[in-house]
């Protein structure tokens, strides 16, 4: 813009760019078109760069591809550790996928910057516009989009994505301890072996199957629908309560909402531990059984507690979440309802219930997504246990979900293949959730995406 | 508490039906009232308090495991050996500047990712955009850890297994598509005048994003640093996963260890927790009006 700027550039009355030409060359090679066409050294060169990395590593892609689909074949003659080993070879093969969808990315990014910059030398006749900067304020300012979004993208694609499709593919291979775990023995692509085998094959994973899953949906709701009334009942009363300690209860209910959800989880498990709990010493001491419970060792008795103790951490959220809400209402249609007669129980019944439902429900909804995946009110207060008729061979306990039983499946057991398959009913389940809300905001009804 | 009734209301309750108001209750029925409702918010109190009034207790009472404690809180002697304990036997104050360092660089990247990717969603035409933003919610509601043993081929590639920064790398990548999801949503409802305004004056898309964007998009950054510090604190997987030797343990796995299965040092663990615990009670208890408006904010805006 400046007249120096203006001055470096010799070409500066010489006829725009051909955007055909621009765009054959930018699609020939990444950078081609900014070296040659448009005057852009250090971004053509960036450009080609990449392209050029990219194609000096073609053989070692080609390699890891070819080894993604095969997966190594056994080889028991050599020692362990130069045998091929499967587990890497899924992984890399899928990092190096995801490394070329990011360059074909950068490649599109590349064919756009070079039509956008042929299109404005046309337009504006000169390539003052914005061409000649200095590559670092180009940096600050066109290339911010991807600067800003690099770390993000990056950082999701090799430690979200990636991850997330190792474990789908794994549900399609042989993956699981003893005879199929690398580096001693090469995995094997099975097809839907898998699915086949627990959704109807053996006795025990499909009935086992069937109890994780119903308890997994029934804990959800009940976990969200105890923590949600038990919040709304303690915000309304709390409100309409007149009393001048009303201040003191608010502050002694946050509590559990303030500690650490694993510190209190595991002192409510040691306090009701069967044998030495004191929860049941104070029952005994006060005389009111003489047998101590097995609170979290009888199936049905330690699926209550679980909900009771979740009730005990999460209405405080809702609580909060609640009064939030309540305090956001207009005055004035509840005064209008009060002229008009409407007792305090009306005007919960008819007015604030029906709005804070209606702003809670997109919390409600991703609440009960979270309590599907929550793992740590399970482990850490029953850790699953305790044991049913199944559990020796599936490892599967009576208050397990889904998530907490793929981690046993992971780490106890090392059945990977399993776990990745309950991941992907995970997956099947929520995801309609996610989408369900995402359709709900506001960025997307109004079509501004 | 049944006193506590306003005595100007008793006389009214005749007179009160007549104005079309909501008729006044007799007296005994509100003193009724006002009984069951505290005797009722006692209750839920006693429940509330009496895990916590143990775990305190536990701490200062000598014995070491959870069938020493006496049945009624604080009737066994005081004492503070369990805190010189965990300070001077363990690893505690190890494992603290860990899990802090951790939760420090955790919220500094995130804070600066999640702006810096937020404002450039909000505000710049990209290709696939709205793929990019369905796809973030979607792994938003994915637990992580399903993940785990690929998460894990990833870090000892770019050996950050054991390492304090690998562990950063994967909350991160775990923060990142709500965070960005949430302050691209807060940044949508500020008017686009302000950071256009400044564009037609010439500033760089830097700029904008440094003196405009991070300004007014503070309050939504002040929730999130409060939220990601939290996190790490308490997870207990990926330490577990990511950090083998003992000096790089962080406080979840140090408090997990004292009461494993194998031995149960209740007392330890519960003075451990007490530790952690009362800083964020005593920052809950003052945020609480920031968090109700947060929470709230976030339902509405929907």
């Amino acid at each position: 813009m400046t007249a120096a700027q203006a001055a470096v550039s010799p070409r500066e009355t010489a006829a725009p760019p051909d955007e055909r030409q621009v765009l054959r060359r930018s699609m020939a090679f990444k950078g081609l078109a900014h070296l040659t066409l448009l005057g852009q050294r250090s971004k053509g060169a960036a450009f080609a760069a990449v392209e050029i990395v990219a194609l000096a590593s073609l053989p070692l892609i080609v390699r890891k591809v070819t080894e993604l689909v095969t997966l190594g074949s056994p080889m028991p003659e050599i020692p362990v550790r130069f045998r091929p080993n499967s587990l890497f070879m899924l992984i890399d093969g899928i990092t190096v996928l995801a490394a070329l969808g990011v360059f074909v990315l950068l490649y599109a990014v590349s064919v756009a910057s070079a039509r956008r910059i042929a299109r404005e030398m046309t337009v504006l006749g000169s390539r003052e516009s914005s061409v000649r900067r200095s590559p670092f304020a180009d940096l600050a300012n066109r290339a911010f989009p991807l600067v800003g979004l690099a770390p993000t993208f990056l950082l999701i694609m090799f430690f979200v994505v990636v991850p997330l499709v190792f474990s789908a593919l794994v549900a399609f291979t042989n993956y699981s301890s003893p005879s199929n775990i690398p580096p001693g023995a090469t995995i094997d692509w099975v097809g839907f072996e898998n699915f086949q085998r627990l959704f109807g094959g053996s006795a025990a994973g499909t009935s086992a199957l069937a109890r994780v899953f119903g308890w997994t949906i029934v804990w959800a709701l009940l976990a969200t629908g105890t923590c949600y009334f038990g919040g709304m009942v303690m915000a309304v009363v709390m409100q309409n309560s007149s009393l001048r300690i009303t201040p003191f209860f608010r502050a002694v209910f946050i509590l559990p909402y303030a500690i650490p959800g694993v510190v209190s989880l595991l002192v409510w498990r040691n306090l009701l531990n069967g044998a030495f709990g004191t929860v049941n010493r104070t029952l005994e001491a006060m005389h009111l059984i003489s047998d101590p419970i097995p609170w979290l060792s009888d199936p049905w008795l330690a699926k209550f507690v679980v909900v009771a103790i979740n009730l005990w951490c999460g209405f405080p959220y809702f609580m909060l979440l609640v009064t939030g809400t309540m305090t956001s209402i207009s005055q004035d249609i509840v005064e209008a309802a009060k002229i008009d007669g409407a007792n305090s129980f009306q005007i919960f019944r008819r007015i604030q219930a029906p709005i804070i439902l209606y702003q809670t429900m997109p919390l409600i909804i991703m609440s009960f997504a979270a309590n599907i995946n929550n793992f740590g009110a399970i482990f850490f207060l029953s850790g699953g246990d305790p044991s049913v008729s199944d559990s020796v061979t599936t490892g599967a306990g009576g208050t397990d979900i889904m998530v907490s039983w793929i981690y046993k499946l992971t780490v106890d057991l090392q059945q990977y293949q399993n776990a990745s398959v309950l991941a992907i009913m995970i997956f099947l389940i929520i995801a309609p959730f996610a989408i369900f809300n995402f359709r709900r905001t506001k960025s997307f009804k109004e079509g501004e995406l | 508490m049944s006193a506590h009734i306003d005595p100007a209301s008793a006389p009214d309750r005749a007179g009160s039906a007549v104005a079309g108001r909501t008729p006044e209750l007799p007296w005994l029925v509100r003193a009724v009232n006002t009984s069951v409702l505290v005797l009722f918010l006692c209750l839920v109190a006693l429940a509330v308090l009496w895990p916590v009034v143990h775990m305190v207790a536990a701490a200062f009472t000598p014995g070491q495991s959870i069938s020493n404690m006496p049945v009624v809180p604080f009737t066994e002697g005081l004492t503070t050996e369990h805190f010189v304990h965990v300070f001077t036997q363990t690893q505690y104050p190890r494992w603290f500047l860990n899990t802090f360092l951790i939760a420090v660089m955790t919220t500094a990247g995130t804070v600066l990712f999640a702006s810096m990717g937020a404002y450039v969603l909000s505000r710049f035409t990209l290709p696939f955009k709205q793929s990019f933003l369905m796809s973030l919610l979607i792994l938003n509601v994915f637990p992580s850890f399903v993940g785990m043993v690929a998460i894990y081929v990833v870090l000892l590639r770019i050996g950050g297994l054991d390492q304090l920064w690998g562990l950063v790398l994967v909350y991160l990548a775990g923060n990142l598509p709500y965070t960005t999801w949430m302050v691209k949503s807060y940044l949508d409802n500020i008017p686009r005048s302000l950071d256009e305004a400044a564009r037609l004056d010439g500033a760089s898309s830097f700029r904008i994003y440094r003196s405009i964007i991070l300004p007014v998009a503070r309050p939504i950054l002040v929730f999130l640093t409060i939220t990601s510090f939290t996190l790490p604190w308490m997870d207990f997987i990926f330490p577990k996963m990511v950090l083998r030797s003992p000096e790089k343990q962080t406080i979840a796995l140090g408090l997990m260890s004292f009461v494993s299965d194998k031995h149960n040092f209740f007392t330890n663990f519960a003075a451990g927790a007490l530790v952690v615990a009362i800083p964020f009670i005593i920052f809950f208890v003052l945020t609480q009006k920031m968090l109700v408006s947060s929470l709230a904010g976030s339902a509405v805006k929907e």
